[in-house]
């Protein structure tokens, strides 16, 4: 069972036969949680956010918007009325969301949103998405539930990842990065106002940095 | 009136002939301004009675206000305010304060104001102030935080700024000038509703119009009523030092501030600790603790030591190499750092006093005028990095006038016996630095108006017209007025209805911080300048050990074994803001590195550096030099001249080396790690444009490095050119972007302006959401509000501070007139050695970024 997987310079994947567009870590409402503290960040950095994942939307056409968690940083606060603005107008898209440790908002609230809610785990075929797939693991009960079928594969975000890149003359750079491991693939951070922690990867696993907007294999 | 002739006089100077001690003339003469209502600066070696040149000022005109009942008069209010930089000052000088109040049987109290002060203290002294009241700048602005705050001030006569020379140059003597602005418009507001000094009026300390209308008396025979005095030690800008202080009281007052100067002659002996064998010490090594065995003897041989260290983390390693060598003395040497649990740095501190250790290991924690009379031998180990710094160290030993300093200078790695001559002729010709004020503190400015906010509020006009009177905004333009009080009101550019910034509100004009958690989180903030995210350290069973940078901590995993506080500890986890840790019996440790104390060479000592690299060529000849530490350097400096060359004065030498690492070029100017690291990143910018190539940087005091994977394309036909003066502002501008030296500083600016909230004490939970890096908000920052004020003074710092473009221009006008001599050695030579090992590395490319990563990775599977 051959599949295709694009993966995209603005931090998103895209499953060609299923026509499923998947995220993670979009963190909406940052901004505004920062700024109702009296921490002035910037708003654009939001409004590009959600204007980055329109023209995605607009370019692959999904059928389905998959997003493994911490779509919303926090409460919900009134950035999150453009959310919804923005989700009116996109209201033919299905939007699927494994809750992340960020998603605290009640459950009404994603109903009303046009949200479909997966507490933990979602499943397509052999292919399932979650949060946080390190807590998965330690809660391996959970992870044994999904591994009977013949080599499951999950698609998770929670870290941010990033990695850095090491040269002669002591020169070293950082990026973030999809990682695609053997069992697991973790999604870099969508939103652009999130940091990286950086991942060191085994030799046969596969990174892919984002590097100014575009997608290289590192190895 | 003739302060002879008063009673105040009179009183002091029985009291002084009581103890056999007469006053000296400097101490008169500032005592004689005071009464006569001057403002001004004292400039006066350390321990020679430059505390009681202020303070005994204001008891005599105390005394000459209440001739008849001085002695009783109850509750007299806050008279006189005392900054002082460091915490451990302050309990020092409110002793010797109580002490002379008690032997005069005057009611004074003295209180103590700063980060140690207990809950229950600060309380008593909210319902009634002490008459003097000694406090750090950091505390100082907590109190105009509070609401009715004013009148704390009504009765202030004296506001004295103890070791101003400290605070000059740094973003708390920002703190300071702003903190005398708003002291001094208040107590002028004060009196001009005062009609003839009769009863009080309630009054509104902003007024919101002009104060002109209420002026009715003539300035010009008028004093103001409050002295603002700084105390300072000696500097190369005393002058200007004076200006910055009293900036905003200068237009108020019809005579000019005086500088009252004391004409005492400190003795000081400077003896260099010369290893054994220099050839086998190691150049690059840091730590120069094999010379340890070499400090027993003078430890010994000496009442009291302090041994200075440049940072915490040596201080620990110091300390315990020291109990190693010589375990008689556990017990009677002690480690004192700004890390250290409170208590226990206050016991060194006493047990300092009463003579009863042998020596303290200690960092510029101990760097200021407390009197530690036992203190007779100072070592400095490594190099103080500027004539005055090394001046204020030799200080703390004989610490009373007329008596020998004497202090040891210990290298910590064989080149810097160089700038130990250095000093000792720097020193002979009184050749101290200056300390530049600094100019257009945004963030600073952001987080006083915050505190202005929390308190009372402030109306926008006439605060502007008193922020303009100090000298560090007296540039700002109307245009950046309107942006900062756009920036804390309405959080800069935003989503209009989707928005609920929340800081800064304006009702009725006046504005005002209402949210209480806004509110709160700024109060934690006030303070953040001296210490940017501390951690707490503490034991698992719940004892406190000390603070400690949380980015050290980031990089430790659990298991890792590090050093405080003199004891090895085993990290165990981070819990609420606190580091969790367990006793740890393990031999070897991480040393936390702290950022703090990397202090550059000063242009001064730099320039002496130089002078002395001419004698050392003559050593290297085989002739002989007056200084025994060059002569002592003689097998490094023949290995030098053999396999390279001894810049003289008017040189400037390069050395290209090739090696298994790429190609390096090292270049020395001897101009101080700040501003190599300027000229690192504008000479990497000018090569890059000659051909795509990558560098990384190190940098010391002496020189730079430049590295690459390539060659680097330096030589007779273009060396001049790419270091000349010639577009060097744009050059620069460049070079920054690239270079990323702003990232660096946008950590402290951010900090400062409130950007980054550090979360509370125990309630790490509800601010988890809140946090985010210093490098994230620059890249958001750059990215979507490039013209963000904050932004753009991490930027004008590093033009100012980082590059000292002043200093770099200077540098290139010498170069320029200088010989450059490149030389191509076969391997490193004895100047470059300790550059190779430096591991402050920056990048600066020109080749595209997906080119050099591809580059990068060819390398990679070659290796």
């Amino acid at each position: 069972m051959n599949q295709q997987f694009w993966l995209t310079g603005d931090r998103t994947l895209f499953w060609e036969e299923e026509k499923v567009l998947i995220v993670s870590d979009l963190h909406f409402g940052k901004t505004g949680h920062f700024r109702k503290s009296g921490i002035a960040v910037p708003q654009s950095v939001y409004k590009e956010d959600l204007q980055r994942l329109v023209i995605q939307i607009q370019h692959f056409q999904p059928r389905q918007l998959i997003i493994v968690g911490d779509m919303f940083h926090s409460h919900a606060n009134k950035e999150l009325e453009l959310f919804l603005k923005w989700r009116a107008d996109l209201s033919g898209l299905e939007i699927q969301l494994i809750r992340g440790n960020h998603d605290i908002l009640k459950e009404d609230w994603y109903l009303h949103a046009g949200i479909k809610l997966s507490q933990t785990t979602l499943s397509m075929n052999r292919f399932h998405f979650v949060h946080d797939i390190v807590d998965l693991k330690q809660r391996d009960g959970a992870f044994k539930e999904h591994t009977p079928g013949s080599s499951p594969y999950f698609f998770s975000g929670h870290i941010h990842p990033g990695i850095r890149v090491h040269g002669m003359g002591k020169q070293s750079l950082c990026f973030p990065c999809f990682y695609f491991g053997k069992e697991y693939a973790v999604l870099p951070a969508f939103s652009r106002f999130t940091g990286v922690a950086m991942i060191v990867p085994e030799e046969e696993e596969q990174v892919f940095a984002i590097v100014n907007d575009s997608v290289m294999q590192l190895q | 009136m003739s302060l002879q002739q008063t009673k105040g006089y009179q009183v002091i100077l029985a009291w002084l002939e009581s103890k056999g001690i007469e006053p000296f003339a400097f101490q008169e003469e500032t005592w004689q301004h005071i009464i006569d209502g001057h403002s001004g600066l004292v400039n006066a070696p350390t321990g020679c009675g430059k505390t009681f040149a202020v303070f005994l000022g204001a008891v005599i005109d105390f005394i000459n206000e209440f001739p008849e009942d001085y002695r009783t008069r109850p509750a007299n209010r806050l008279r006189l305010l005392w900054i002082t930089p460091l915490r451990a000052l302050a309990k020092d000088i409110g002793r010797a304060m109580t002490e002379v109040l008690e032997e005069l049987g005057m009611k004074w109290k003295v209180g103590i104001r700063n980060g140690d002060t207990e809950i229950s203290e600060r309380e008593k002294q909210k319902r009634q102030m002490p008459e003097v009241l000694i406090i750090t700048p950091e505390s100082l602005h907590l109190l105009l935080a509070q609401k009715n705050y004013p009148e704390i001030f009504k009765k202030l006569m004296i506001l004295a700024v103890d070791e101003w020379h400290e605070l000059l140059g740094s973003k708390r003597g920002v703190q300071v000038e702003l903190a005398v602005s708003r002291i001094v418009h208040l107590i002028e507001a004060y009196h001009q509703l005062l009609p003839d000094g009769g009863h009080e009026l309630h009054e509104d300390m902003f007024e919101r119009q002009s104060g002109e209308k209420h002026v009715n008396k003539n300035p010009a025979t008028e004093t103001f009523p409050l002295s603002v005095w700084g105390i300072s030690a000696t500097i190369g800008n005393l002058e200007q030092a004076q200006e910055v202080l009293l900036s905003s009281l200068l237009h108020k007052i019809n005579y000019p501030p005086v500088t009252v100067k004391a004409l005492i002659e400190k003795r000081i002996e400077i003896e260099s600790v010369i290893p054994d064998e220099i050839e086998k010490y190691p150049w690059a090594g840091h730590l120069g603790i094999k010379l340890v065995h070499k400090v027993i003897p003078i430890i010994e041989k000496s009442r009291t030591t302090l041994i200075f260290i440049n940072t915490r983390g040596m201080s620990e390693r110091w300390y315990q190499e020291i109990l190693n060598v010589a375990p008689e003395l556990a017990g009677a040497v002690a480690l004192h750092h700004g890390s250290i649990d409170r208590e226990l740095r206050l016991w060194v501190e006493e047990a300092l006093h009463s003579g009863k250790l042998k020596a303290v290991v200690c960092t510029a924690s101990l760097d200021l005028g407390v009197d530690f009379r036992p203190v007779e031998t100072v070592i400095q180990v490594g190099s103080p990095k500027g004539v005055a710094r090394f001046l204020q160290r030799a200080g703390r030993s004989g610490h009373q006038p007329g008596e020998l300093s004497k202090i040891y200078f210990l290298p910590t790695h064989s080149l810097e016996l160089v700038e130990a001559a250095a000093l000792k002729t720097a020193m002979k010709l009184n050749f101290i630095e200056s300390r530049d004020p600094m100019m257009l503190c945004f963030d600073v400015l952001i987080q006083y108006l915050g505190t202005l906010a929390v308190g009372e509020g402030f109306y926008p006009d006439p605060l502007f017209r008193e922020i303009a009177s100090t000298h560090c905004f007296r540039d700002i333009t109307a245009e950046e007025w309107k942006q900062i009080l756009h920036f804390i009101t309405e959080g800069g550019e935003a989503l209009q209805q989707y928005d609920e910034f929340r800081k800064v509100e304006v009702i009725d004009g006046l504005y005002k911080i209402n949210g209480r958690r806004v509110a709160m989180r700024h109060r934690l903030h006030i303070g953040t300048i001296v210490s940017d995210a501390m951690m707490k350290v503490k034991f698992m069973s719940g004892g406190y050990i000390g603070v400690i940078e949380e980015y050290f901590i980031s990089r430790l995993n659990p298991g890792d074994v590090f050093t405080l506080a003199g004891r090895n500890l085993e990290f165990v986890m981070i819990k609420e803001m606190t580091a969790i840790v367990r006793k740890s019996n393990a031999s070897k440790a991480i040393v936390p590195s702290w950022n703090g104390g990397r202090m550059p060479l000063s242009a001064n000592l730099g320039l002496m550096l130089r002078k002395k690299f001419n004698e050392a060529w003559l050593v290297a000849e085989g002739k002989a030099v007056p200084d025994i530490e060059l002569c002592a350097l003689k097998p490094l400096f023949e290995l030098q001249q053999k396999l390279s060359h001894i810049p003289k004065e008017d040189e400037l030498l390069i050395e290209q080396i090739e090696t298994g690492d790429g190609f390096h070029l090292f270049v020395y100017p001897f101009e101080g790690r700040l501003v190599h690291e300027a000229m690192a990143a504008l000479l990497a910018f000018r090569i890059s444009r000659i051909t795509p190539i990558t560098f990384s940087f190190a940098m010391n005091d002496y020189g730079f490095e430049l590295l690459s994977d390539q060659p680097i394309p330096v030589d007779d036909s273009n060396v001049y050119e790419l270091f000349s003066l010639n577009e060097l502002g744009l050059d620069i501008q460049r070079s920054v972007n690239s270079a990323e030296m702003a990232r660096r500083k946008f950590r402290d600016v951010a900090v400062i302006g409130g950007l980054i909230f550090q979360g509370y004490p125990g309630e790490h939970k509800k601010t988890r959401h809140l946090q985010s890096s210093a490098g994230l908000l620059f890249n958001v920052f750059s990215e979507y509000d490039p013209h963000n004020l904050l932004l753009r003074q991490a930027y004008h710092e590093v033009m100012e501070q980082q590059m000292e473009e002043g200093r770099l221009r200077n540098m290139l006008d010498r170069i320029g007139k200088s010989r450059i001599v490149i030389v191509f050695p076969e391997k490193l030579t004895p100047f470059c050695f300790p550059l190779k090992v430096d591991s402050m590395r920056e990048d600066l490319s020109s080749e595209k970024l997906e080119d050099r990563i591809k580059k990068m990775q060819r390398q990679l599977s070659r290796g």
